[in-house]
């Protein structure tokens, strides 16, 4: 561990490859959920035709 | 499912690998970057850069291919989608914008030069900034997306005079222009300074934010077609 | 119903008021008070004569071009309009009268900016006589063509230069270019490539336009 910290200080590029990876899962997960809910409204409509 | 699995990974795999890897002088090992003189650490950029300005000119594309399906089949959802497809170009073209000139200040001295590839970014956002204006100044439906398509169209043949002719016409900065000394003859947009493994993953990068760009488009336009559905519902009762 | 038909009737209408006609007078003489008194006594380099040159042009266009189309909607007369003509021959009848107006501007802005600035020495006059020609052309259609889509969309006086500009731009840019190299001199066969791009601009927005007016005619 200390030596992974120690590595982290002296390339500090690799800290910004982690940000920016955190940074994507951030993205990847808020477009999934929001696909999910589409999915969820599609369903309600086509649903409420039918019971029409 | 599995592509959004492989969107993942690619996008990843080039963040780890456009920001880790290093440049070296003389590139031996397959993740190593070779140097490009004047530019060294900056180079990178060409892993974020280069995705969203191709996003813009791809997303200025599909919703015109969208205005004139539009305007032969009169289907307001072929409107629907290419204002989805605009709405995500102006937001690439303003990150292309932004990310440019930032860069620009450090690479080459000053936040905004002229460039002509500058000049044509700065164009597409004037085309996108218009087009929203004539949007939001019509009222009628059909009357508003038949408009709006025209003025995408007329747009759109404009733009191969900025992609394509003023930057090989002109003297500029970027890789490509008429005075590119490694280039001459205002070569391709790419310049194959670059060895095979900067290469692969340059593509993988496109590939990978057109994927996301494409993800992104269906979610917007679903969107706006579910609203217009509810919409409808709601006046009938 | 013949294009020259239309055109003689726009041209009389515009006769009767010279709306159109006073208002870019006006207006060119505006813009170019307003760059006299800013520049002042100071020498000013050439490309920038140049550039000057482009901005009086396109906001003089700007303010009367745009006449074409919205006098006809707010006399209410392009119902009429729809039913004795074929929209081709309309757009062509607007687009004859437009492309004089054109001309008419410009040639009052250039000989007003020989007169007034005496850095704007034409070196190469077969050059910018051809730019003159050429970019003028483009000028017309692109501007009947927008004003075309403003008189069917509701703000008219304000969206129209916000619209016009980006199809404009390469345009005014290839211009800007050729007035400074016909300034300096550069010999005919150095700018053969810029003059084609200026020719294929005005086919390309001829044709787009002739192909998409029906669309905006027939709303």
């Amino acid at each position: 561990m200390e030596g992974f910290y120690k590595f982290l200080e002296n390339n500090s590029i690799f800290i910004v490859m982690i940000i920016v990876l955190i940074v994507w899962i951030g993205i990847f997960a808020f477009l999934s959920i929001l696909d999910k809910r589409l999915k969820g409204i599609e369903k309600e409509i086509e649903g409420y035709k039918n019971e029409k | 499912m599995v592509w959004k699995i492989f969107l993942f990974i690619i996008l990843a795999f080039v963040s780890i690998a456009g920001i880790s890897f290093p440049i070296v002088e003389n590139p031996q090992a397959w993740y190593q970057f070779p140097l490009i003189p004047g530019l060294e650490e900056n180079a990178k950029i060409i892993f974020f850069h280069v995705p969203t300005a191709w996003l813009t000119v791809i997303g200025f594309l599909m919703s015109t291919v969208f205005s004139i399906k539009y305007l032969r089949k009169r289907n307001l959802d072929d409107d629907a989608k290419s204002y989805a497809a605009a709405q995500l170009g102006l937001m690439f073209c303003i990150l292309a914008t932004v990310t440019g000139a930032v860069w620009a200040k450090f690479a080459w001295g000053s936040y905004w030069s002229w460039d002509p590839r500058q000049t044509s970014i700065f164009a597409l956002l004037l085309i996108y900034g218009a087009w929203f204006a004539l949007r939001s100044s019509i009222e009628s439906e059909d009357k508003r997306a038949t408009l709006s398509a025209v003025y995408s169209i007329i747009a759109f043949v404009t733009v191969p005079f900025f992609v394509f002719i003023m930057p090989r016409i002109m003297d500029g900065l970027h890789p490509g222009s008429a005075d590119d000394k490694f280039s001459p003859s205002g070569g391709p947009v790419v310049n194959f300074q670059m060895n095979s493994s900067m290469l692969l993953i340059f593509f993988l990068s496109l590939i990978g934010f057109t994927i996301l760009y494409y993800w992104m488009w269906r979610l917007g336009y679903k969107s706006l077609l579910y609203k217009e559905k509810l919409n409808k519902k709601l006046i009938r009762g | 119903m013949k294009p020259y038909a239309l055109f003689k009737k726009d041209y009389h209408s515009e006769l009767r008021t010279r709306y159109a006609i006073n208002s870019l007078v006006m207006f060119i003489i505006v813009a170019l008070s307003v760059i006299l008194f800013s520049i002042g006594n100071e020498k000013i380099p050439q490309n920038l004569t140049a550039g000057l040159l482009w901005v009086v042009i396109f906001f003089s266009a700007m303010s009367g071009l745009s006449r074409a189309f919205v006098s006809e909607e707010e006399r209410g007369t392009s119902l009429i309009l729809h039913l004795i003509a074929a929209p081709t021959t309309i757009f062509s009848g607007k687009l004859l009268f437009n492309l004089i107006l054109v001309f008419l501007m410009n040639i009052i802005i250039t000989i007003l900016y020989s007169v007034l600035f005496e850095e704007f020495i034409i070196r190469n006059f077969l050059l910018f006589f051809l730019t003159f020609i050429l970019s003028n052309i483009g000028l017309a259609i692109a501007s009947t063509i927008i004003a075309a889509i403003i008189s069917k969309a509701g703000a008219k006086g304000t969206l129209y230069p916000v619209l016009s500009f980006p199809i404009l731009l390469p345009l005014i840019l290839i211009s800007v270019m050729l007035t400074s190299y016909s300034m300096v001199g550069t010999s005919f066969a150095d700018a053969v490539i810029e003059l084609a791009v200026l020719a294929c601009y005005d086919v390309i927005m001829l044709t787009i336009s002739y192909m998409l007016f029906d669309f905006i005619w027939k709303d």
